[in-house]
């Protein structure tokens, strides 16, 4: 039944840039990786009910995609079960056309990279012996480290703007400092897919907007497919070519963030009433109040 | 560990130019390294001079490195490999040449046991080291995940009931041991395991294994086996021979080179679960492999020496305390620390209770970890802030 109302959403969507979902396959041209997500069912072996029904999803290929909705709505469940981390009770995650479960687990690192909400690391690591763990699905059992990956190490430090923090030990760094570490061990995975679950919450301003600017340089000079889970949708708004909306496991919207982000959106989905004024910054939201009223 | 630092710094810069082995070079780790040789070797001059037939330091030094010995390749055969297969390699069937007095009992008793105790240490602290690893938990010890409990058991089983077997005994507690595990492994097992899980059923399955085994002592009706049981369960050395060498020495060696070369995967580990995972490491595979190599450290240990504790629980803490926590550094650092500890204590247990009490009697080395271990844990729990997770 969920599946029908996904499907209902889908064509209710305005305009925007949809060709890409469903396309499916390697036939979009360009070096840029696909990611399809079809008719996932996902849970957790606890919990009776699975938190997405039957949701698919296409990440569109070079292009930032991102995920939002309220806590609870399935979002963080469906970037794990498209990075494999959750297997799904159906459907199936394809990468360029490759079914992930039965991929190869390395194979399948060299493709796809995730970062997690929460990552922990012995706190005596420096952060570059934290950045060349990401270099483990490039390497064989006894290989070690080579040019290749030295240089994939330097561009995704570089790129992470953490450099002066190479030599440091994670366990004395801020929390944004961390995240950056993190962030250039997953960019040294060198990956076609980057999955990113909040990468920016819990950071001060500063830290944000440095992770911001890395995932804008991302999109802007690399054919790097990514889904970012954003809590903040504004941030959602300027960040992504296309936005998924996602309440109660469903998927109730997805195409350019100046469609999504609407009154009637944030009204309906996040259960908020807010202004929303359009900026040559991309959509800014007020909030007003919550809504109280139950509208199922 | 403002020294980790620069230590860190410096093999970034050196990271690409440097050899397959060049981490080795850590300054901190070849301290250890060479503090720990210097226990061991202190410790074994100790132990090859005194006892009921004392020798100077000077003698004793002699007599380790006596050439009657060392440059007689039948001599050394013999001892490492046996007289049989000796014989065989070397095709000599005379009798060999008559040693000292004084060499015949370093090599053949005293030089044996502080080898053996080395070996024990080696095992115990690597495996103590991967297992804390795995489980993510640095209270984790070879014997948290139901080895000590099985490999206990199956010795009072083998003692008690099965008389006949006790010839087998090593082989027996070291395949309890592992049996164990594997029953902790699958109790833990819902589509994979955790770490928490893993610990949790080995707690469970290690109370339930000693119950039996206290259960087990009522049935022994001779006193010498109820002896003879608990040197097994709590770990000696006592009347250990090159038999011993020989029987733990190639496991050992196949151990350790595993153990190395998982090192990288144990680093990974540490990451935690979901980046291992989204790194493409095969989890479940790769703690399970590791495990029985950990499995295989601690029953080549058990095998001839029984359960020695808190070895296991503290030598990786020492080390990872003075090198920090790569995977690499901690297991070669277990190399060296883990035997300096075992000889060090076995020392006391061997010399201990004479100095003490005048009496010439031992007590089992187990002991004397535990008094050891136990109190420079406390002091660990209480200097350290945060204790548990890795």
């Amino acid at each position: 039944m969920s599946t029908e109302r996904a499907n209902a959403t889908e064509t209710d969507e305005p305009g925007g840039t949809n060709e890409a979902i469903g396309a499916g396959g390697a036939d979009d041209g360009g070096d840029a990786s696909d990611l399809d997500g079809e008719d996932l069912v996902l849970g957790y072996p606890n919990a009776p009910e699975p938190v997405i029904d039957g949701e698919s999803l296409a990440a569109e290929p070079g292009a930032v995609t991102a995920l939002v909705g309220p806590n609870g709505s399935g979002k963080s469940t469906l970037l794990k079960g498209l990075a494999n981390q959750i297997s799904p009770d159906g459907g199936s995650v394809l990468v360029d056309g490759q079914d992930v479960h039965s991929m190869d687990t390395k194979a399948l690192a060299r493709k796809l990279g995730l970062l997690s909400q929460e990552s922990t690391s012995p706190s005596s690591i420096s952060v570059d012996e934290l950045v060349y763990h990401g270099r483990y699905p490039h390497r064989g059992f006894f290989e070690q480290t080579t040019e290749e990956d030295a240089r994939a190490v330097e561009q995704a430090i570089e790129l992470a703007g953490c450099g002066h923090l190479r030599d440091r030990e994670v366990g004395s760094l801020s929390g944004g400092q961390k995240q950056l570490a993190w962030i250039a061990m997953v960019l040294a995975q060198d990956t076609d897919v980057l999955l990113l679950d909040e990468p920016t919450t819990f950071l001060d301003l500063h830290h944000q907007m440095e992770v911001m600017e890395i995932i804008e340089t991302l999109r802007d000079e690399s054919d790097v497919t990514v889904v970012v889970v954003l809590h903040d949708i504004e941030q959602a708004a300027r960040l992504a070519d296309r936005m998924v909306a996602l309440k109660d496991g469903e998927i109730r919207a997805c195409g350019a963030p100046e469609a999504i982000v609407t009154e009637e959106l944030l009204a309906d989905v996040f259960r908020i009433d807010a202004e929303v004024v359009d900026t040559e910054r991309g959509p800014q939201v007020t909030p007003i109040r919550a809504r109280h009223e139950d509208t199922e | 560990m403002s020294g980790g630092r620069s230590v860190a710094g410096e093999s970034a810069a050196r990271r690409a130019s440097e050899g397959r082995l060049g981490w080795l070079f850590d300054s901190k780790l070849v301290t250890v390294a060479l503090a720990s040789v210097a226990v061991v070797v202190a410790g074994g001059l100790v132990q090859v001079s005194f006892g009921a037939y004392s020798m100077t330091v000077g003698e004793a030094w002699r007599a380790v490195l006596d050439p009657a010995v060392l440059l007689d390749p039948r001599w050394l055969l013999n001892f490492l490999v046996g007289e049989g297969l000796m014989r065989s390699i070397t095709g000599f069937q005379g009798e060999l040449p008559e040693l000292a007095h004084g060499t015949l009992i370093v090599w053949n008793i005293r030089l044996p046991r502080v080898l053996v105790a080395a070996v024990v240490g080696m095992n115990l602290g690597v495996s103590g080291a991967i297992f804390q690893a795995v489980t993510r938990n640095e209270l984790a010890s070879p014997f948290i995940l139901g080895v000590s409990s099985g490999a206990g058991l199956m010795i009072l089983l083998t003692l008690v009931v099965f008389g006949g077997l006790s010839a087998f005994l090593p082989l027996i507690a070291a395949l309890g041991g592992a049996v164990a595990f594997l029953i902790v492994y699958v109790i833990a097992w819902k589509n994979g395991t955790s770490p928490v899980r893993l610990v949790l059923a080995g707690v469970i399955v290690g109370t339930i294994f000693n119950s039996l085994q206290t259960g087990l002592f009522f049935f022994a009706d001779d006193i010498g086996v109820v002896q003879s049981a608990i040197q097994w369960t709590t770990g000696s050395l006592t009347g250990t021979d090159w038999e011993q060498v020989r029987m733990a020495l190639p496991w050992t060696i196949v151990a350790m080179v595993l153990s190395l070369a998982g090192s990288r995967q144990l680093n990974l580990l540490l990451l935690g679960e979901q980046t291992a995972k989204s790194l493409g490491m095969s989890i479940e595979k790769v703690r399970f492999a590791l495990s029985g190599v950990a499995v295989l450290a601690a029953a080549a240990s058990i095998a001839v020496a029984g359960i020695v504790s808190f070895v296991g629980l503290i030598v990786p803490h020492m080390v990872r305390n003075l090198v920090g926590s790569d995977y690499k550094r901690v297991i070669v650092g277990c190399l060296f620390v883990g035997p300096a500890l075992m000889v060090a204590a076995d020392v006391g247990a061997r010399l201990g209770m004479g100095v003490l009490t005048g009496a010439d009697s031992q007590i089992p080395v187990g002991i004397v970890t535990g008094l050891i271990g136990g109190p420079y844990f406390l002091y660990l729990m209480r200097k350290q802030q945060s204790m548990g997770d890795l």
